[in-house]
């Protein structure tokens, strides 16, 4: 008999990722793993449970970008504890290209969403800052992704979205992919004016935009 | 003809005496207005006038005389104090502005603290500074606006942003040594800048917000070392005026609390009503600079119109202006004031 239920190791670990501590979280993934505890359930179940609290908490506006940082920092940590020990590894939900567009170096928020896209369950391939727009296309089309997922902060570099919608339909593969916007100075007006599938106020909306978009909501 | 000179209008204004109406200004730095169409029309052009003091007065020149602004602002980016820090620049094209390509240091705690004197020798500074010269001999009139990148985004463009955000958590003591630091360099360009004839200094601090900061931290920090660096420009004679980037919701309280002469604000911004709730206040904003890049002028003169009609003290685009705005945009704006 487990000294302890299964969930209270859930219980720990999503607690130690929402109080941004690392060394807890690698404690708990270890304890959890030595009592038993399934590994993509602890992930799941404790982790990603961790996660969607701290997303939530950021809503609410009780943690900004330093602490969902943390938070995350925590959820990796144990993640490296927890994943070497994944029997199988756990369908994946679709493919998301992400990346901060041309002309903008500004990725904290991308990279927030790109946590929130992983703990969701969604294969991410990740760009990164200041991406030329052909690139997004490219990439999409490598990786046969499912979505493209465009971040800027800046008002200067929000027609680069616009030209990334273009030249997918220019390619005529804009079917098959579908494009989500976000950012500052990004509103839904503008994600519609050209031609994006979806837009995200914050990155826990994100996640279930996406959910949404591939048809898994 | 109007008995005050753009230059007196702007420091009446912020000394809050009276005046014949708002000032029109659009200050330099990360709300300047070095667009591409006065670039192609004067063929003074970046990325050549960000290192080089005459070309830097030509540019700024251009944009004062076609885009109506009633001032002068220099320079044209947020990237002249983290290169003299020694972090990797990118500087950009003609339509695209610099930005930096690498931090230097990957943690707070590394942060290896140099000597002020010397590296205000060093980078673009005497470049700035020389072409602040030459922009008060030849515009004797207008406000001359030396611009700023604030404590907080200077910081987190010389430690990795995403390291330095959870440092301020995670290490405060090395965190506030770094804003120390940096605050105190700050200080000494805005010194250099009021030295070589800047009639004021505007502060943009866009990593500063509260959307991402949080209002504690943005106490801890952004209030803290903003009005450092506000102090210490004081100190040299001239008045400050400061950006806040976004929404502003979760910070507001804490606004008043800046020593700051004049507060602009985004476009989301109600400037009205944060004027009605602290009357205190001299505030400068906030034209939405979608609305000027989408170039119907009728539309930049009606909202503007508005914002002089909302007694707002000072008008000014309401964030970084597209380098596709259009010069007559941005005169549908101006002369909308001037007519007012």
């Amino acid at each position: 008999m487990m000294l302890k239920s299964k969930e209270s190791f859930f219980i720990d670990l999503s607690d130690a990722v929402v109080d941004m501590d690392e060394e807890r979280t690698v404690t708990a993934a270890n304890a959890a793993l030595e009592a038993g505890v399934d590994a993509y359930d602890a992930i799941q179940q404790g982790l990603s449970d961790g996660m969607a609290r701290a997303g939530q908490l950021f809503e609410e506006e009780e943690y900004f970008i330093p602490e969902l940082l943390m938070c995350s920092d925590a959820m990796y940590a144990g993640l490296d504890v927890l994943k070497p020990h994944l029997k199988q590894v756990g369908e994946s939900r679709g493919t998301i290209v992400i990346g901060v567009i041309e002309g903008d170096t500004h990725d904290i928020g991308k990279n927030m969403v790109r946590i929130m896209f992983e703990t969701g369950g969604f294969k991410v391939i990740d760009l990164g800052r200041d991406v030329p727009p052909q690139r997004f296309v490219d990439t999409a089309r490598e990786s046969k992704a499912d979505i493209i997922a465009l971040s800027t902060l800046m008002t200067t570099t929000m027609d680069g979205m616009g030209t990334v919608v273009k030249l997918l339909s220019e390619g005529n593969i804009r079917d098959g992919i579908k494009v989500m916007v976000g950012g500052g100075p990004i509103s839904p007006g503008f994600a519609k004016r050209i031609g994006a599938d979806g837009y995200a106020v914050n990155a826990a909306e994100a996640v279930k935009v996406a959910l949404e978009l591939v048809g898994n909501a | 003809m109007s008995s005050l000179s753009p230059k007196q209008r702007l420091l009446d204004t912020l000394a809050k005496k009276r005046v014949d109406r708002p000032p029109v200004i659009c200050t330099g730095g990360m709300m300047n207005a070095a667009i591409v169409d006065v670039m192609t029309r004067s063929g003074h052009t970046l990325p050549e006038a960000h290192f080089e003091a005459g070309r830097m007065a030509e540019l700024a020149g251009d944009i004062h005389s076609e885009t109506g602004f009633e001032n002068i602002g220099i320079p044209f980016c947020m990237t002249v104090e983290a290169e003299v820090l020694g972090s990797e620049i990118d500087f950009g094209t003609l339509a695209c502005e610099p930005k930096i390509a690498r931090e230097l240091f990957p943690s707070v705690k590394e942060v290896v603290f140099r000597n002020i004197p010397s590296m205000l020798q060093s980078g673009r500074i005497s470049e700035v500074a020389g072409a602040a010269e030459r922009l008060g001999r030849l515009h004797p009139d207008q406000p001359l606006i030396g611009s700023l990148t604030g404590p907080i985004s200077t910081a987190a463009s010389l430690v990795d942003p995403m390291q330095f955000l959870k440092e301020l958590r995670k290490e405060r003591e090395s965190a506030h040594r770094v804003l120390e630091y940096v605050s105190n360099f700050l200080i000494a360009f805005a010194h250099t800048l009021v030295d070589s004839g800047a009639t004021a200094i505007c502060i943009g601090d866009p990593t500063a917000t509260g959307e991402i900061l949080g209002p504690r931290m943005f106490d801890e920090y952004a209030v803290t070392y903003l009005n450092k660096v506000i102090d210490g420009i004081h100190a040299a004679g001239v008045p400050v005026l400061v950006h806040i980037c976004g929404e502003m919701k979760a910070v507001k309280p804490s606004i008043p609390l800046l020593h700051a002469d004049a507060i602009s604000t985004d476009a989301f911004v109600n400037l009205k009503l944060l004027k009605q709730e602290y009357p205190q206040l001299t505030t400068m904003g906030n034209l939405s600079t979608i609305l000027l890049e989408s170039g119907n002028p009728e539309k930049v003169s009606r909202r503007t119109e508005t914002l002089v009609r909302d007694r707002i003290d000072i008008i000014s685009p309401a964030c970084g202006l597209s380098t596709a705005t259009t010069i007559a945009a941005i005169r549908a704006m101006t002369d909308t004031v001037k007519e007012a």
